[in-house]
């Protein structure tokens, strides 16, 4: 029961930092896609929704040799703190976040071009910067579906299992995740223990999609009265 | 006053544009994609010009050469767009305060309270924008245009999704606005009754090249009567009840007193009184017996001829432009100075609430 409950913790400390990794540099990246014209911008979104279509694993073992002693992540975690991040919790907290990035991005970027671009320029026009715009006009228009996408991101690191597996290992205590804590009883045919952490993955993908779907219905309905209020 | 000689270059428009406009109200007039709104956003600056340089009461807001840029943010240009654009997640009063809340203190020139109250908005404040009639919208996005105490008011086609009976109204707190707190606007229309009702000058576009600038009416009415793609003209014009008998009110404009069918108002009421120029007879002699109520003697003070179409101002202590025929103008032998009568049926006329 003990090593469940670490497992769980870790499990949400890893899913927590990678959310917390994916809030800005989704938003930003969303922001890019969806409110700007530039160069490369047709790579940049290819770049950021490629995991989704690759195999987890693909994106584990790229993601190995970058943070590997021949990748530059490598190099430079070596200079600033002795090792790399291979086989650590931050390598699974980079799998968990490169894998969740493509789903947070689109619902944000769903969520800001639901926002009339002009109600930004008519902000801008009466003074405000384009920070304040952003944090007063944009994002209280487009916050459930912010909230909706940091919560579909959050259920999706927690579920990471491919990529994690190889970058970050399955070590108990360290690396080992709800994912790879199942996997790792299930091939050790404890099928009891098996269920029960089943069971818990269960338990928190419900509570988190019940949440996500609510705020979802929710952003709905602000969008068609965010319309209204501007036609 | 605003100075401007810009030059806007994209793939699919250009725009090339020089004017000077003074503390009154211009208006820019031209068919849609004519550069208008392009226009309006290079002086906002919302849109970057490609060349060029714009300055706003001798400080300059853009030089391509020199490469000044002075952001939206800090020009002191209120805009109003043509749905309003205001922000759905606030109230009213929220949307009014908005910017006035971004002013430093000594730059607060004019009061929210004051704004809300002259466009009749007092009793909407806590409401939601998607609770409000179209042109309480525009009402609300001018006083929060207004509210910033900008040195220069923008509106962008502002009447275009109103019905006629709000046109009237949102021009007559135009008119209000600039009067009392005098406030130099542009105005961008592709209507000319609009423009002829409330701008004392006017610049036209036609594929991003500037046409003419003059008084709304010689420079419109002219290009009107040319051109093929013309709306009929209506004369608007602000007035006030006056008596009422069981069929018939009288509205004052000016000196004028016209009868129109009853309304149910009261003496006193302020409203705007729009007239077909196609609805009014002109008469070189005194018309008699005719069962048309409104009979008003005046002289012409301007003739518009061109292929066809003809357009006259009148003036009969107030003015007022009337359509005709340019057989009609021979037969008649209408010219500048003569006397003439205006004659129109009460029905004609359509009265809306200011």
């Amino acid at each position: 029961m003990n090593s469940d409950i670490s497992i769980v913790a870790l499990s949400l400390q890893i899913a927590l930092v990678a959310t917390a990794v994916t809030l800005p540099v989704g938003m930003l990246v969303a922001w890019l896609l969806v409110r700007k014209q530039f160069r490369g911008k047709f790579v940049l979104d290819v770049f950021v929704s490629l995991p989704l279509a690759l195999p987890p694993v693909v994106v584990g073992y790229a993601l190995l040799w970058l943070v590997g002693t021949n990748g530059w992540i490598g190099r430079l975690s070596e200079s600033v703190f002795g090792s790399t991040l291979a086989f650590t919790w931050i390598a699974a907290v980079l799998a968990a976040a490169i894998v969740s990035l493509p789903l947070v991005v689109r619902s944000f970027a769903a969520a800001l071009a639901g926002v009339d671009p002009r109600l930004e320029v008519a902000a801008r026009g009466l003074g405000a910067g384009s920070i304040r715009t952003f944090l007063t006009i944009t994002l209280p228009l487009a916050y459930r579906g912010v909230i909706a996408g940091v919560l579909l991101g959050f259920v999706r690191a927690l579920s990471e299992f491919g990529a994690t597996i190889i970058v970050a290992g399955n070590i108990p205590g360290r690396t080992q995740t709800l994912p790879s804590a199942i996997f790792t009883r299930i091939s050790a045919g404890d099928t009891d223990d098996a269920w029960r952490l089943a069971l818990v993955s269960v338990v928190l993908g419900v509570i988190a999609l019940a949440v996500h779907n609510w705020l979802l219905k929710r952003t709905a309905n602000g969008i068609s009265s965010s319309n209204g209020g501007s036609r | 006053m605003i100075s401007f000689d810009i030059r806007l270059n994209r793939p699919e428009f250009s725009l090339s544009a020089k004017g000077e406009f003074d503390d009154g109200i211009t208006a820019v007039f031209g068919p849609s994609g004519a550069g208008k709104s392009s226009l309006l956003n290079c002086l906002a600056g919302s849109i970057k010009p490609s060349d060029g340089w714009v300055t706003l009461d001798g400080a300059t807001l853009y030089s391509g050469p020199d490469g000044v840029w002075v952001s939206p943010e800090k020009r002191r240009i209120g805009t109003v767009y043509q749905d309003g654009a205001l922000f759905p997640h606030l109230s009213v009063r929220k949307n009014i305060e908005f910017g006035w809340k971004l002013l430093p203190e000594d730059q607060r020139r004019l009061d929210p309270v004051e704004i809300a109250e002259l466009l009749g908005l007092t009793h909407l404040l806590d409401r939601a924008p998607n609770e409000l009639s179209g042109g309480e919208r525009q009402r609300v996005a001018i006083a929060r245009a207004l509210a910033t105490s900008p040195a220069l008011l923008l509106l962008d086609e502002p009447l275009a999704s109103l019905d006629a009976a709000r046109r009237g109204s949102i021009l007559n707190y135009l008119s209000r606005v600039h009067t009392e707190f005098s406030m130099p606007m542009i105005y961008v229309s592709h209507s000319v009754s609009e423009v002829v009702s409330i701008a004392s000058s006017a610049m036209l576009l036609r594929d991003g090249e500037v046409q003419g600038f003059d008084r709304p009416s010689t420079l419109l009415l002219g290009a009107a009567s040319a051109g093929d793609e013309f709306e009929s003209f209506d004369n608007i014009l602000d007035g006030v009840i006056g008596d009422s008998t069981d069929h018939l009110t009288t509205v004052r404009v000016g000196d004028v007193n016209i009868s129109t069918r009853h309304q149910n108002k009261n003496l006193g009421d302020r409203v705007v009184v729009s007239l077909g120029a196609n609805q009014i007879i002109l008469a070189s002699d005194e018309p008699k017996n005719l069962s048309a109520r409104n009979i008003f003697k005046g002289s012409v003070s301007e003739i518009w001829s061109n292929t066809g179409k003809v357009f006259t101002e009148i003036d009969v202590g107030e003015k007022f432009i009337v359509e005709l025929t340019e057989n009609a103008l021979n037969d008649l032998g209408i010219t500048v100075g003569q006397n003439v009568f205006l004659v129109f049926k009460s029905s004609s006329v359509d009265v809306y609430d200011a």
